[in-house]
C-alpha cells in the first residue's frame, strides 16, 4: 500500500507543480519515477517475502547512512565508500524534493488526499508481499494493534505538505518541504541549521502580498502550512527569511510599549530590573495585560475611498473607537474589530496606492483574504513608531501568552545553539552503538537475506528516535535511516541515482550540518511516523553535505551531475530537508519490526546494505530523486512495515463491520 | 500596697447581672485579675476564650503578665470580661450571609486570616473586611430576610492545613448543614433576577466609587476597637487585586468567591466594560451557572478531583486511542438535508432558495436536489476560518445561520435557513466546529448540539412568565448590567449572548471561571481603588486611583488620567498623622502630597503598603505569610 500511496501522492504533487508552471523537468522526473516504480514492483514480486525489505533496503541503505551519520566516524567512512558505490540511496532522498519543484513560490500542496479509501484499495497488493513476513513476526501482535497501526499510517498519509521557497535576505532562496504539523518555530530551526545566520531571536519568517502591498511576520507558534494554504494558485506572495527588530521588541524593551506615554528619554535608560518587572506585571499574571494604546488614527473601511480620523483604543477584547460626540468611557466605545479572525499586517506605500495620509499604515484582515476587499480594515498612523506600537499591541491582544512563550523559546534556542556541536557529538555517539546492536538483532530474526535489506528495515525503525534527527547533524554518516523510508516509497527507482552523485562528492561528512535541518522537520512525525522523520533528514543531508553546508540549492547542482537531479535536486534537496516526513514510509520497517520492535531496532547496520542497494537501484537512480514521495514516509512508519497485507485486510474488514453495524 | 476595688462586668451572665467587684492591688497582674473574677462568679464554664476589655480606652488587656499599674488601670476603669471570639455576620462576595465566630481581639488582619482558614480560602492577605453599605430596607421587607448560613458551631481549627474529607475540609463534613455551607461557598450562585439587579445600588460616577473604599476596616486594630459589635454584619471582600498563585485544585472556594465578586462588580457597573465584553461576560455567567448546576449532583470537589484525574487518564489513553475509536474517526459523519440558502448580493433581491445540502468534513456542498447529489455540487464552501453567527428567532420559527466564508476576494456572506430547532442545532454545531477546522467526528460535536438546543430553549420561554422559568430558561437580562436592560429587550439580547456563548460553550467549569477572571483582569480599569483626595497645592478635589503597580491621578470632572506613578520608582512614603497627609517621594525628586477627603488616610496608607507587601510575596520561597512585614508596611504609627 505504501507504494501506491506514495505514487498517488507524487502524481498529485506533480500535478500541482505543473499548475504552477513547473518545468519539463518534472515530467521527466515523473517518468523516471514510474520506471523505477515498475522496477521496484518487479523486484518485490521476485522476492516476495523480502521484497519489501529488499526494495526498501536497496534504496534505504544509502540514505540511512546519511542520516545516521552521527553515529560515528567509523560508520561514516564505511558509508562513504558504500554510498559511492550505491548511488541509489541518494536518489531516494532526492525524491522528496520532487514535490519541491513545484514549489516554488507557491505551494505545492502535496496532499495525501485519499486517506482511507484509496489506501484501502491500494493496500491489498502490498500485503501480499509483506504478508509472509508479517505473519511470522506478527504472531505476537493482536489484531487490534495491527488495525491501529494501519490506521495511524493512514492518518499519516493525510498529512499535508507544502514545498515552500523561502527567500533569504541576500537574494538567494531555499526550498523547504513543510508539513502541516510543523510550526514556524520548527521551520526557523530548520533554516538556522541550513544557513549561517547568527540565530538571534529576531529572525523571522514573513509573508508578503504584493497585491495588497502588505507583509506580516509569522509568529513562531503558528502553523506554517495554514497561512500558506490561503494563498491563491497564481499568488505572487512570498515567504522571506529575515531579521525583524519589531518581532520581539516588546520583550526587549517593554517600557517602550507599556509606558509609551512617558518621556522617551527616561525610557531609554530603563534598568533591566525594571524591564523584568514590567514583563512580569504584564505577562506573568493570570491574565495578559495589553498596552493601553489610544490615539487618533485614520481609518478606511467598507470599501470606501476616504480616510476618516477616529480616536481608537486598544483593549484585550478588540480595537474600539470613540463614536462622534461621545467620551471614551468603556460603555460608549464602538468595537471596530475583534482579533479572533483577523491578522495584522504592515502595509507599504499606501500614500500612493490608496492616498493614505501617511505611509505608516497597517491593515487588519482575515488571513484568507488575498485581494482588495471591503472586509479589510485599513488604518493609517501619523508616524512609524505609532504604527509599531499598534501592530505590536494588536499582536499582544491577539496572541497573548503565546507571544511571550515564543520569545522565551527563541531565547533558549539561541543560547542553546552555542553548545550545539557538543550535544550533537554526544548524541551521535550514543545512538550509533545502539543502532548497531539493534540492527543486528533485527537481522537475526528475519531471514536476513540481504544484509542491506535488513539494515534498511531496521533503519526505518530508527526514525523513532526523533531526537536523533535533531541531532542529525552529526549523523550524516548514517545515511541508513533516511534511505529506508525513501526506498519503500520511492523504491520506484528514484533513490539510487542521485545519491551517488552526492555521496561521492562530499559524502557524508559534510552532511551533518545538513542533517540538522532535517532533524527539525522530522519532529512532526509523531510516534508512529518517527521512522519517517529520520528518513527525511537523510535526504537533506545528502545534498547539503557535498557543499560545505551553505546554500543547499546552489551546492546541489554541483554535486549532482545527473542533470535531471539538478533541477530537482537543488530545490529538492533543501526541500528534502523539509520533507523528512516522508521517511515515515514505514514500509521498509515492516519487515524489521512488526511489533514494538520497530523503533528501537534502529540497527545501525544500514551502512552495509547500502552497497547492495545501490547496485540494484542503480538503474533507477536518476529518476528516484523525484519520487521522493516524501508523503508516504509519514504515513506508515513502522506499522506498515510489519504486515502490510494483513493489516489492510483486517482494516478493510473492520471498516466494513463498522459500516454495517450502525 | 493599698488594695482597691475594681468592678468588672462579665459578659454572658445576663444583661441585668450586676458587675462583679473584686479587691485588687496595683501590682496585681492581669492574669490574677481574671483568676479572681472567675472565682467570684462561681460559674463553671470554659473561660479560656475570655479576656478583659477596657471600655474607656477601647482596648484589650491581653498581656496577662502585665500589672494593673503598668496597664494604667485605676479604680475608675470600666472593664468588661468578655469572650474574644464572637459571632459575626459575614457578607460574602457571592451575596450570601454567613454567621460564624471571629476574633474580636486580634488585629483585623489576623481575624481575616482565621476566617479564611475556616472557609478554606488561600492567600487571605488579599482579603479584608469592610462595613457594608447601609441597606435602605423597608421594615416590612425585613422579615423576608435573606437566608443565613450558620457555622458558629464550627470550631476555629488551629490545624495548619485543613485535611480534606469527602472532598471538603474536614470541619465542613460534620453535618449536612455544614456541607451545605461548603457547597454554597464553592459553587457559584444563580443569577439574580433583573428586577433585583435594577434595585441594587450602583455607583453612578467615579465619586461614588470612592465611597466604597472609605469603609475598609483598619487591619492593624481589632474588630472591637473599631466599634464592631457581636452579630454585626461585615463584608468580606478581595481587597488587593494581585491574585497570587491561583490553583483550581486547591482554590475552589477562592475562585468561586473571586468570580462572584467580579461578576457583581460587572453587573453593578463597578467596573466599566464595552458592550462586546459585557456579552461575553453574560455568556460566561450563563455557562458557569449551567455547568455548576449539572456539577452540583457530582457534589464535592473531591469527586471533582477524581473526575479530573480520570479525565487526564482518558486523555492519556486517548493518545493511544483504541482501534475502534480510530475507525470511528475514519468513517466521516455527514449531514444531508434540504436547506434554504440565501446569498445576499448587491442589487439583487433574491430570497431564499431551497437546495440539497451536504455537510462533510469542514465543507458544505449544495445541489439542486437530492437526486443530483451524486454529481458535481453547484458550489462547495469550506467553512474553515469562517465566521459563524446565529440569526434565530424561536418565536418566529426562524432558524438561520449566517456564514461569512473567507475567500481570497473577501468574505462571502451566506445564510442557511433551517426548518426546525433540531436541524438548526446540528448544522449550527457542524458549522461552528468546521470554522475551527474540526469535523463532526470531533468528540465535542454532541455537546455543541446540546448546548445550542439548550440556549434555544431560553428563547422559547415567554419573558412574561418568569415565575415558571425553569433552570434552563434564565432570563438573559440577569446576565448583564441594568444599563443594557434599557438598551435591549431580552429577545434582542439573547442572540447576542448566544453569539458570544458559542465561543465558550466548551469550557469546563473551572476554565470558564478562569476565563471570566482573565477578561475581568484585562479590563483597563481592573484593580483600581479610588479615593477622593486633595493634592497639596491644588484647590480642588481629585481622585487618586490605587492599583497594584501604580498610583493614578484622575481628574474628577472629566475622569481623565492626569498622571501615573509606578511603585517601582517610589523612594518612600510618609504619613503625617497630625495633619493627615500622605507624602510620597519618587525617583527624580518628584514629591507629591495629598490629604484624603472622605477616607481615613490610614486606609490609603494601608492600601499602598498592602500592595507593596503583596509584591514581596514569592520572593522567598517559603509559603508562610510574613505578618510582621505586613504590619510594618501598613500599620503606620499605631503599628509598633
Amino acid at each position: 500500500m505504501n507504494y501506491s500511496i506514495g505514487f498517488t501522492d507524487l502524481n498529485a504533487s506533480l500535478h500541482e507543480l505543473e499548475d504552477n508552471d513547473l518545468d519539463a523537468l518534472m515530467a521527466d522526473l515523473v517518468a523516471d519515477l514510474n520506471a523505477t516504480e515498475e522496477k521496484l514492483a518487479a523486484e518485490s514480486k521476485d522476492h516476495p517475502s523480502s521484497s519489501s525489505s529488499s526494495s526498501s533496503g536497496s534504496s534505504l541503505p544509502t540514505p540511512t547512512v546519511n542520516n545516521f551519520g552521527f553515529p560515528s566516524p567509523t560508520v561514516a567512512p564505511a558509508f562513504t565508500t558504500t554510498s559511492i558505490s550505491m548511488p541509489a540511496p541518494a536518489p531516494a532522498p532526492a525524491p522528496p524534493p520532487a514535490p519541491a519543484p513545484a514549489p516554488a513560490p507557491a505551494l505545492a500542496p502535496a496532499l495525501a488526499p485519499a486517506p482511507g479509501g484509496p489506501k484501502g484499495s491500494i493496500s491489498p497488493p502490498p500485503p501480499s508481499q509483506t504478508s509472509k513476513l508479517s505473519k511470522e513476526e506478527m504472531e505476537a501482535q493482536t489484531k487490534a494493534d495491527k488495525i491501529k497501526l494501519a490506521l495511524e499510517k493512514l492518518k499519516e498519509a493525510k498529512v499535508k505538505k507544502l514545498v515552500v521557497k523561502v527567500e533569504m535576505s541576500n537574494g538567494s532562496s531555499k526550498t523547504l518541504m513543510v508539513d502541516e504539523r510543523q510550526t514556524v518555530r520548527d521551520v526557523l530551526d530548520n533554516l538556522f541549521e541550513k544557513t549561517h545566520c547568527d540565530c538571534n531571536v529576531d529572525w523571522c519568517l514573513c509573508e508578503t502580498n504584493p497585491d495588497l502591498q502588505i507583509e506580516r511576520g509569522f509568529e513562531d507558534h503558528e502553523n506554517m502550512v495554514e497561512p500558506l494554504s490561503a494563498w491563491t494558485r497564481d499568488s505572487e506572495n512570498r515567504v522571506l527569511f529575515q531579521e525583524r527588530k519589531d518581532k520581539y521588541a516588546v520583550f526587549k524593551n517593554p517600557q517602550n510599549f507599556y509606558l509609551w506615554k512617558k518621556d522617551k528619554n527616561t525610557l531609554k535608560d530603563m534598568k533591566d530590573k525594571e524591564k523584568e518587572m514590567l514583563l512580569e506585571e504584564n505577562f506573568c499574571g493570570t491574565s495578559i495585560i495589553v498596552p493601553d494604546l489610544e490615539g487618533l488614527l485614520h481609518l478606511k473601511e467598507d470599501g470606501k475611498r476616504s480616510w476618516k480620523p477616529r480616536y481608537f483604543l486598544l483593549r484585550a477584547s478588540g480595537m474600539y473607537y470613540v463614536p462622534k460626540g461621545k467620551t471614551k468611557t468603556s460603555r460608549d466605545l464602538v468595537c471596530m474589530v475583534q482579533f479572533d479572525n483577523v491578522n495584522v499586517y504592515y502595509a507599504k506605500d499606501y500614500k500612493n496606492k490608496y492616498k493614505a495620509p501617511t505611509d505608516y499604515c497597517f491593515i487588519l484582515k482575515h488571513p484568507q483574504i488575498q485581494k482588495e476587499s471591503q472586509y479589510i480594515k485599513y488604518l493609517c498612523c501619523d508616524d512609524k513608531w505609532t504604527m509599531t506600537l499598534w501592530v505590536t499591541g494588536i499582536r499582544i491582544a491577539k496572541y497573548g501568552m503565546a507571544l511571550y512563550d515564543n520569545y522565551k523559546t527563541a531565547v533558549q534556542k539561541t543560547t542553546a545553539s552555542t553548545s550545539w556541536t557538543d550535544r550533537i557529538n554526544s548524541n551521535a555517539s550514543t545512538p550509533s552503538p545502539t543502532l548497531k546492536a539493534k540492527a543486528a538483532n533485527g537481522h537475526a530474526p528475519k531471514p536476513a537475506q540481504d544484509t542491506a535489506s535488513k539494515g534498511l528495515s531496521n533503519q526505518p525503525a530508527f526514525p523513532p528516535p526523533p531526537p536523533a534527527t535533531e541531532i542529525l547533524p552529526p549523523p550524516p554518516p548514517d545515511p541508513v535511516l533516511p534511505p529506508p523510508p525513501p526506498p519503500a516509497m520511492f523504491s520506484k527507482g528514484p533513490l539510487p541515482p542521485p545519491p551517488p552523485a552526492m555521496f561521492s562528492k562530499g559524502p557524508l561528512p559534510p552532511p551533518p550540518p545538513a542533517m540538522f535541518p532535517k532533524g527539525p522537520l522530522p519532529p512532526p512525525p509523531p510516534p508512529s511516523s518517527m521512522g519517517g522523520c529520520f528518513p527525511p533528514p537523510p535526504m537533506d543531508d545528502l545534498p547539503p553535505p557535498p557543499p560545505p553546508d551553505n546554500d543547499d540549492s546552489e551546492t546541489p547542482p554541483d554535486f549532482l551531475p545527473p542533470p535531471p537531479p539538478a533541477m530537482g535536486f537543488p530545490s529538492s534537496l533543501p526541500r528534502g530537508g523539509a520533507l523528512p516526513p516522508p521517511p515515515p514510509d514505514p514500509v521498509p520497517p515492516p519487515p524489521a519490526c512488526p511489533s514494538g520492535g520497530p523503533l528501537p531496532p534502529p540497527p545501525p547496520p544500514p551502512p552495509p546494505p547500502p552497497a547492495p542497494a545501490p547496485a540494484a537501484a542503480a538503474a533507477t537512480r536518476p529518476t528516484v530523486r523525484k519520487s521522493g514521495p516524501p508523503p508516504p514516509k509519514r504515513t506508515t512508519p513502522v506499522a506498515a512495515a510489519p504486515s502490510g497485507g494483513d493489516f489492510m485486510n483486517e482494516l478493510m474488514l473492520a471498516m466494513q463491520k463498522k459500516r454495517t453495524q450502525p | 500596697m493599698a488594695a482597691w476595688d475594681l468592678s468588672i462586668i462579665v459578659d454572658d451572665l445576663g444583661p441585668d447581672s450586676p458587675p462583679i467587684t473584686i479587691s485588687v492591688t496595683s501590682d496585681l497582674h492581669i492574669g490574677g485579675v481574671i483568676f479572681k473574677v472567675v472565682e467570684k462568679t462561681q460559674a463553671k464554664r470554659d473561660w479560656s476564650d475570655y479576656g478583659l476589655w477596657w471600655e474607656q480606652k477601647q482596648c484589650w488587656l491581653l498581656r496577662t503578665a502585665w500589672t494593673l499599674d503598668k496597664c494604667g488601670v485605676h479604680a475608675d476603669a470600666k472593664l468588661i470580661f468578655s469572650p474574644q471570639h464572637k459571632p459575626l455576620r459575614l457578607g460574602l462576595p457571592n451575596g450570601t450571609t454567613l454567621r460564624m465566630r471571629a476574633s474580636f481581639s486580634a488585629p483585623v488582619f489576623r481575624t481575616v486570616l482565621n476566617i479564611c482558614k475556616v472557609l478554606n480560602i488561600r492567600h487571605p492577605e488579599e482579603l479584608s473586611l469592610l462595613r457594608p453599605v447601609e441597606e435602605k430596607k423597608k421594615k416590612k421587607d425585613q422579615k423576608s430576610e435573606e437566608e443565613i448560613y450558620d457555622i458558629t458551631d464550627v470550631p476555629l481549627t488551629s490545624a495548619s492545613v485543613p485535611c480534606l474529607y469527602n472532598g471538603m475540609p474536614a470541619h465542613f463534613s460534620d453535618s449536612p448543614k455544614t456541607e451545605a455551607v461548603y457547597k454554597m461557598l464553592s459553587a457559584s450562585q444563580p443569577s439574580p433576577a433583573p428586577e433585583m439587579l435594577a434595585k441594587l445600588y450602583r455607583p453612578a460616577s467615579i465619586v461614588d466609587k470612592t465611597h466604597i473604599h472609605t469603609r475598609w476596616l483598619d487591619s492593624s486594630r481589632s474588630l472591637m476597637q473599631q466599634g464592631v459589635q457581636e452579630n454585626d454584619k461585615l463584608w468580606l471582600r478581595f481587597k488587593y487585586y494581585t491574585l497570587y498563585d491561583l490553583e483550581p485544585k486547591y482554590d475552589m472556594v477562592r475562585l468561586t468567591q473571586l468570580y462572584e465578586q467580579a461578576r457583581w462588580a460587572i453587573l453593578l457597573e463597578d467596573i466599566d466594560c464595552t458592550e462586546e465584553e459585557m456579552m461575553l461576560f453574560g455568556a460566561l455567567q450563563y455557562h458557569i451557572g449551567k455547568v455548576s448546576q449539572s456539577d452540583a449532583q457530582a457534589l464535592t470537589s473531591g469527586l471533582e478531583d477524581l473526575d479530573s484525574a480520570l479525565q487526564s487518564l482518558e486523555v492519556k489513553m486517548g493518545a493511544e486511542s483504541t482501534a475502534n475509536d480510530m475507525l470511528e474517526n475514519m468513517t466521516a459523519p455527514e449531514l444531508n438535508d434540504y436547506l434554504k440558502i440565501f446569498r445576499p448580493k448587491r442589487l439583487t433581491l433574491k430570497g431564499y432558495k431551497q437546495y440539497w445540502c451536504k455537510f462533510k468534513d469542514t465543507s458544505i456542498s449544495y445541489f439542486k436536489s437530492q437526486e443530483e447529489s451524486c454529481g458535481e455540487p453547484i458550489q462547495q464552501m469550506n467553512l474553515k476560518g469562517s465566521e459563524v453567527a446565529p440569526d434565530v428567532n424561536v418565536a418566529g420559527q426562524k432558524f438561520c445561520i449566517k456564514l461569512l466564508v473567507p475567500a481570497p476576494e473577501g468574505m462571502n456572506e451566506v445564510y442557511l435557513r433551517c426548518d426546525n430547532e433540531r436541524q438548526y442545532a446540528q448544522w449550527m454545531a457542524a458549522c461552528k466546529l468546521a470554522s475551527k477546522g474540526l469535523t463532526m467526528a470531533d468528540s465535542s460535536f454532541d455537546n455543541e448540539v446540546k448546548s445550542i438546543q439548550t440556549f434555544l430553549s431560553m428563547q422559547r420561554s415567554n419573558p412574561g412568565a418568569q415565575v415558571a422559568q425553569s433552570d434552563d430558561s434564565i432570563n438573559t437580562l440577569s446576565l448583564v448590567s441594568p444599563r443594557y436592560h434599557k438598551k435591549y429587550k431580552a429577545k434582542q439580547l439573547t442572540p447576542r449572548i448566544l453569539e458570544a456563548y458559542q465561543n465558550v460553550a466548551q469550557l469546563s467549569l473551572t476554565a470558564a471561571i478562569l476565563k471570566f477572571l482573565q477578561i475581568w483582569q484585562a479590563l483597563p480599569d481592573f484593580g483600581i481603588s479610588y479615593f477622593m483626595v486633595r493634592f497639596k497645592g491644588s484647590r480642588k478635589d481629585e481622585v487618586l486611583g490605587i492599583a497594584n503597580n501604580r498610583l493614578i491621578r484622575i481628574d474628577l470632572g472629566v475622569g481623565d488620567v492626569v498622571k501615573t506613578w509606578r511603585y517601582n520608582t517610589m523612594r518612600q512614603w510618609n504619613v503625617n498623622w497630625d495633619i493627615r497627609q500622605v507624602a510620597i517621594e519618587f525617583d527624580g525628586h518628584i514629591n507629591i502630597a495629598f490629604a484624603c477627603v472622605n477616607a481615613d488616610c490610614k486606609t490609603v496608607h494601608e492600601y499602598i503598603g498592602g500592595y507593596i507587601f503583596m509584591s514581596t510575596r514569592g520572593r522567598d520561597q517559603s509559603d508562610t505569610l510574613n505578618e510582621e512585614l505586613f504590619h510594618k508596611l501598613t500599620g503606620g504609627h499605631e503599628a509598633l
